[in-house]
């Protein structure tokens, strides 16, 4: 019992925990309050729309089909049954009056009517019946007419409702997406060495898709499929109070069905996707290891394993498929039986005259609009619970506080001063996991200078650029930008002043321009050629198809890596930085290509301050200044010529790279 | 249609379950159809007030009674029908799985993973909904749908032929609408890639991003694709937002007909009163199947493409294939030759192995050094036969690995691979790979080769630890050793070692070349690594440089030479120098 409880509570807390995830949507909802509040419009208009068709058949039987009973009493003689069903003839019609006269044995008059039995009816001639009845037909003329113009406009209400509903939900994502994206986007690099970029993709991309499964789904379940079943409980109690209570005993079996079916299927559910999630990675797995699979024979063994899984998701599959075979059927079973109470009570009412055989109609049409929703019920509830577990996951990611939130001096300065002097002072760093990277680095590099970094592997040399352009910054000690505190400037403000050279270039698919010219707005041609001209890129670019409108795919593969290094280099120069942060590529490149970026390395670095990652002693060479770091400290510093005589680590480098 | 061969082996399987399960949907059918017929009697009698209680107790009873044997046959067809398809789900995806397995590595680096994932999971749910709720729609439609207008014929042939005008337009318009909904779906689909595509590189390249300040500009391409993508999904809205509705129009058209000309009879006394209530009921147990119709054809349209889909993976023969003449290998002694040994990625690419002749005898040592892209890993490939080579021709004991069947191959070779690969599960399956029974002694001495012993026992469940995906809890130095317990756990002839203590640190490293520096004369044993001190102690040293050997000898011989191998050794030597120097100095 007390283990109960206690799943029940934690149930308890779920929902509320699910209802502050919906609240947090409600900013994105309340842009759109206008689009709600006519959709909600439009949708209460269809119900009213869907609602009346069974009601003008009603009326339609009522009036004009099966007309009421006003007395009923023996017809001819004792052989008849008890009651019959009475059809009046207004005799003051005078073509009702000449077909009463015409048929004297089966019309008997009453006031100012004349009454036949409604089975006598078909002993009339067709002619006469229809002149009889002229009044009942135009009524039913009349009535379909009505009714084809409720039904078109219940098309055309549905159509309006539906895209208002969609476009409601896809700005509301979209809206949500963008701030995901800007979101992560300002989040510190830390961040991106935690969560690998494939799962933060998931994010924006599947998850706001879950969530907007779960909005169109769920609203309109809350909205048309609540509402209807809440009109058509209305309207059954109006038509006829007693029979609709008869058949509303049915309601608790269904609600309970549905409730325990949803239960149960959501465990199913979950399950399945658990499995199917497995699966999934046994498969990937399975591919990316193939070598170590086929190497070590492994294949029996791991198609064993994988069979494994596939048949208990074949299992849980199976548990889902028996509990649709038992609810299913079983929802249809309580819908007949609706239909069984109505037949059999109604049927009395329409024997005892208190509701009519319209009436009666209506209420087998009615309650087979009632059991649709709620075959659909366990479907909605896992669509919610997905999105609940997506959004769940989404404001985990909007709740992490992006740098700016972090402590620090309240106003940032957003423009920098041109860079005179950068200074490392006592720097210390190391990331989060604790392991120290930087230990009490001193330095300082003036404008104009060329500073080169050398160093084995691990030393620490990219850790320092990260600081520079603020990536990360240092556990102690200062990094002062012309004299303050670089902290004291946004991060935007530092990087505006400085271009980075990565090892591996990097491309995002556009256009060679756009990769170029990042800033929003063109480039002259002028400057454009200038930037072309001083990276070298113009032999490659005019042999491509569209020139610099060529479109590159992600990543820049249909380039060579000399190709993807001078375009890199391109952006630095477009960018047109006081500071060039270099980090050389170790990977091989073609004589050609080396030749052509070494030239247009020489171009970017011409009266620039350049720290440089050298990994070819032939580059720190040309340095004003060495750094040599060794572990995360600066072991040796000064010029070649210096350092040469020293005899040091620089030196015997040196003496090794002839 | 020829892929249809692939699902029906298990149409026969299950033969028995199908027969019986489409023999209940077919009667549920029929009983479905009598309840209008109940109805038609109450209403009839109600009418004429001919009827009683009793009576009418009796219908209700009627309907119940019709209603709990469909509710009982409806489970049945739902268990025999819809669960043959997750039984051909499961088999499908074993099948799929064990020839993925088969297919050699090659195929693998021209077909994207998440494609062959697609494979596994979509395609396959593709087939499963075609296969199960696909053959119950097309049942249902075509039988429920024929008893319906049998009935409605019955009772009046004039109403019938007006009442179903709308129906043709109702499959028609189906038909129409579910090809269009699927392009403009592929559409949607296509933008969500695309976005997809901006959202990851964006994040890859977080860096660029974030030195150039390119946040703003990031962030509205992303507004700007996901303005698309929402264009593409209000187009698709714009289908099935009208598509659903206009089903119901027209079965509501049919309505109005039934209304206007079927009430008309009911006045005229052509057709009883029941009739029309019955007909309205008839119409809308016709509106079901006239929608599914168009639905099933969409679902056996995608069910067919994914099985083409399907079909398409396994019949890809595996590149490496053993030649049928191929004789079982005795006992591997363990002598190679590589005679002008040439190989390239692809038919098209480049060579990255050309012109590579040597011989290692039985029990020899061969170290392999170069920069990266040298083509060192590529030639390790070669001898299992992961790739197959170009030119030139591999030898085993004197016989060409071709001539010897691939698991013989692979059984006399132990691999280290460059990038340690672990499966999920514990360190223990992924060293012996779960061969049913362990001989611990065999693992001890592995682990202890490995120096994993003093690792795992520091770990809190030992061998029994769950490693994670791609074993993501481990060090890449554990990595390693595990991956080299693993090759020395399968105790082979030929050992192919490709940079086996990259990660691992300096000591550790040198204690594990000793261990294998003992195999010397027992195994033959290929080294490959960029830490030179590994591989001094070969008997052989080969120096890799753009696909070629440009040097080759001892570590005396080389190093007595000026080359890549002399120089990276002092580079090494010093840096290990300042490693032990530091240590001391501070």
């Amino acid at each position: 019992m007390a283990t109960d409880s206690t799943a029940f509570s934690e149930e308890k807390l779920d929902k509320r925990h699910d209802i502050r995830l919906l609240r947090r949507l409600l900013p994105y909802a309340l842009q759109y309050r206008f689009h709600f509040l006519i959709a909600i419009l439009l949708v209460s208009v269809i119900i009213l729309l869907e609602l009346s068709i069974p009601y003008l058949t009603k009326i339609t039987i009522d009036r004009y089909i099966v007309p009421r009973i006003t007395a009923h009493r023996n017809s001819q003689g004792d052989a008849g049954p008890a009651k019959t069903r009475l059809y009046h003839a207004d005799l003051s019609d005078p073509a009702a009056a000449r077909i009463a006269a015409r048929y004297p044995a089966l019309f008997s008059p009453e006031g100012d009517s004349a009454v036949i039995a409604y089975a006598d009816l078909a002993k009339l001639a067709p002619q006469d019946l229809a002149e009889l009845r002229s009044r009942d037909l135009t009524g039913i003329l009349r009535m379909a007419a009505l009714l084809l113009i409720l039904v078109c406009c219940n098309f055309a209400f549905v159509f309006v409702q539906a895209m208002l509903i969609e476009f409601i939900g896809q700005r509301m994502m979209h809206h949500l997406r963008v701030d995901l994206f800007t979101h992560i986007q300002n989040l510190p690099l830390t961040f991106f060495t935690r969560h690998p970029v494939g799962r933060l993709v998931t994010r924006v991309t599947n998850d706001i898709q879950n969530m907007h499964e779960m909005f169109t789904s769920v609203v309109s379940f809350v909205f048309q499929d609540l509402f209807l079943v809440a009109g058509i409980t209305v309207l059954l109690l109006s038509i006829d109070f007693k029979l609709a209570c008869i058949c509303l005993l049915l309601l608790p079996l269904v609600v309970l069905t549905a409730y325990r079916f949803a239960e149960i299927a959501r465990g199913a559910f979950r399950t399945l996707q658990i499995k199917i999630a497995e699966i999934n990675t046994r498969f990937s797995e399975t591919i990316q290891g193939i070598h170590v699979i086929q190497l070590f024979r492994h294949e029996t063994e791991n198609l064993r394993t994988f069979a494994g899984l596939n048949h208990e998701h074949y299992l849980t599959g199976m548990k889902q498929v028996r509990v649709f075979a038992v609810f299913m059927p079983l929802i249809e079973l309580l819908a007949s039986a609706a239909l069984a109470l109505v037949i059999y009570f109604g049927g009395g009412s329409v024997m005892e005259h208190t509701i009519t055989l319209g009436a009666l109609t209506a209420f087998i049409s009615y309650m087979r609009m009632f059991f649709r929703p709620i075959r659909d019920i366990a479907e909605k509830f896992n669509i919610l619970q997905n999105a609940m577990a997506s959004a769940e996951r989404i404001f985990l990611i909007l709740d992490t506080p992006s740098r700016a939130d972090a402590s620090g001096p309240a106003v940032l300065r957003d423009k920098a001063e041109p860079i005179r002097e950068l200074s490392f002072e006592q720097v210390k760093f190391s990331y989060p996991s604790g392991e120290p990277v930087l230990k009490d680095l001193c330095f300082t590099l003036r404008a104009g200078e060329t500073l080169a970094i050398v160093g084995p592997t691990g030393a620490g040399k990219t850790s320092l650029i990260n600081l520079i352009v603020r990536f990360y910054d240092p556990t102690q000690g200062r990094i002062m930008l012309n004299g303050s505190d670089i902290r004291t400037y946004s991060a935007a403000a530092v990087r505006e002043r400085i271009a980075l050279v990565p090892q591996d270039p990097f491309l995002f698919s556009g256009t060679i321009q756009d990769n170029i010219f990042t800033g929003k707005e063109k480039p002259s041609p002028l400057f454009e050629q200038a930037v072309l001209d001083a990276a070298n890129c113009h032999d490659f670019i005019e042999r491509l198809p569209a020139g610099i409108h060529t479109a590159l795919n992600a990543g820049g593969d249909s380039l060579s890596s000399g190709e993807r290094q001078l375009l890199s280099i391109a952006r630095a120069f477009a960018k047109n930085p006081d500071l060039i942060i270099l980090d050389e590529a170790t990977s091989y490149i073609d004589s050609v290509s080396e030749q052509k970026i070494q030239a247009a390395l020489n171009n970017l670095l011409a009266d620039r301050t350049a720290i440089i990652i050298a990994h070819r002693l032939s580059t720190a060479r040309t340095a004003d200044r060495i750094l040599a770091l060794y572990k995360g400290r600066i072991i040796e510093e000064g010029s070649h010529e210096e350092l040469m005589k020293k005899e040091g680590f620089y030196y015997r480098l040196n003496c090794m790279d002839r | 249609m020829r892929s249809y061969q692939l699902i029906r082996p298990y149409f026969i399987e299950n033969s028995q379950r199908i027969i019986l399960g489409i023999l209940c949907l077919l009667i549920v059918d029929a009983l479905q159809l009598f309840i209008p017929r109940f109805i038609k009697w109450a209403v009839d009698d109600l009418t004429s007030l001919n009827i009683d209680l009793w009576k009418l107790g009796g219908y209700a009873g009627y309907i119940m009674a019709v209603a709990v044997l469909i509710a009982l046959l409806r489970y049945v067809w739902r268990r025999c029908l819809i669960g043959m398809s997750r039984r051909v789900e499961e088999g499908l995806r074993n099948q799929l799985f064990n020839h993925i397995q088969s297919l050699s590595p090659a195929y693998f680096d021209h077909t994207r993973t998440g494609d062959l994932m697609a494979h596994a999971t979509n395609d396959i749910t593709h087939v499963r909904m075609a296969v199960g709720m696909g053959m119950v729609a097309l049942t249902d439609a075509v039988f429920l749908g024929a008893a319906a207008a049998g009935f409605m014929f019955y009772i009046n042939v004039k109403l019938t032929i007006f009442a179903l005008l709308p129906m043709p337009l109702i499959a028609f318009s189906a038909r129409f609408f579910s090809r269009r909904m699927h392009r403009k779906y592929q559409e949607v689909q296509a933008a969500f890639a695309e976005m997809t595509e901006t959202v990851r590189e964006r994040l890859a390249g977080i860096r660029i991003v974030k030195t150039y300040n390119l946040e703003d500009e990031s962030a509205r391409k992303l507004q700007e694709m996901s303005s698309a993508y929402i264009q593409r999904n209000l187009a698709l809205v714009r289908i099935t937002g009208s598509f659903y509705p206009m089903m119901i129009f027209f079965t509501n058209l049919a309505l109005v007909i039934v209304i206007f000309l079927g009430g008309r009879q009911a006045v005229c006394g052509d057709i009883t009163t029941g009739d029309f209530v019955a007909f309205i009921n008839y119409l809308n147990l016709m509106t079901w199947p006239m929608m599914a119709l168009g639905w099933v054809t969409n679902l056996l349209q995608r069910g067919a493409a994914s099985l083409d889909r399907i079909n398409v993976i396994l019949k890809t023969r595996p590149e490496i294939q053993e030649q049928p003449q191929a004789l079982p290998l005795g006992s591997v002694k363990g002598a190679l030759v590589f005679e002008n040994v040439a190989f390239a990625y692809g038919p098209a690419g480049p060579e990255v192995v050309s012109k590579v002749d040597f011989k290692i005898p039985a029990g020899g040592s061969l170290g392999i050094v170069g920069p990266p892209g040298s083509g060192k890993t590529s030639l390790l490939r070669l001898i299992p036969r992961l790739y197959d080579i170009r030119g030139g021709n591999i030898s085993l004991d004197g016989r060409p690995l071709r001539e010897i069947p691939l698991a013989d191959l692979r059984r006399a070779i132990g691999f280290v691979p460059q990038e340690p690969f672990l499966f999920s599960g514990t360190i223990q399956d992924n060293i012996t790979l779960a061969t049913t029974t362990v001989d611990p002694e065999r693992l001890r001495q592995a682990l202890e080769k490995a120096r994993l012993t003093d690792t795992i026992a520091a770990l809190p469940a030992g061998l029994d630890t769950i490693v994670g995906e791609k074993g993501v809890v481990l060090s890449g130095g554990q990595k390693q050793r595990i991956a080299l317990a693993r090759a020395l756990f399968h105790d082979a002839r030929i050992l192919l070692l490709d940079d086996p203590i990259s990660q691992v640190d300096v000591e550790t490293g040198a204690a594990i070349i000793r261990h294998l520096q003992e195999f010397s004369g027992q195994k033959t044993i290929f080294m490959v690594s960029h830490r030179l001190s590994a591989v001094r102690h070969a008997d052989w040293i080969m120096v890799m440089e753009k696909g070629v050997v440009t040097d080759s000898g001892t570590h005396e011989i080389l190093m007595s030479r000026d080359g890549y191998y002399s120089r990276t050794y002092q580079l090494q030597q010093l840096e290990e120098e300042f490693n032990g120097h530091r240590q001391h100095g501070f």
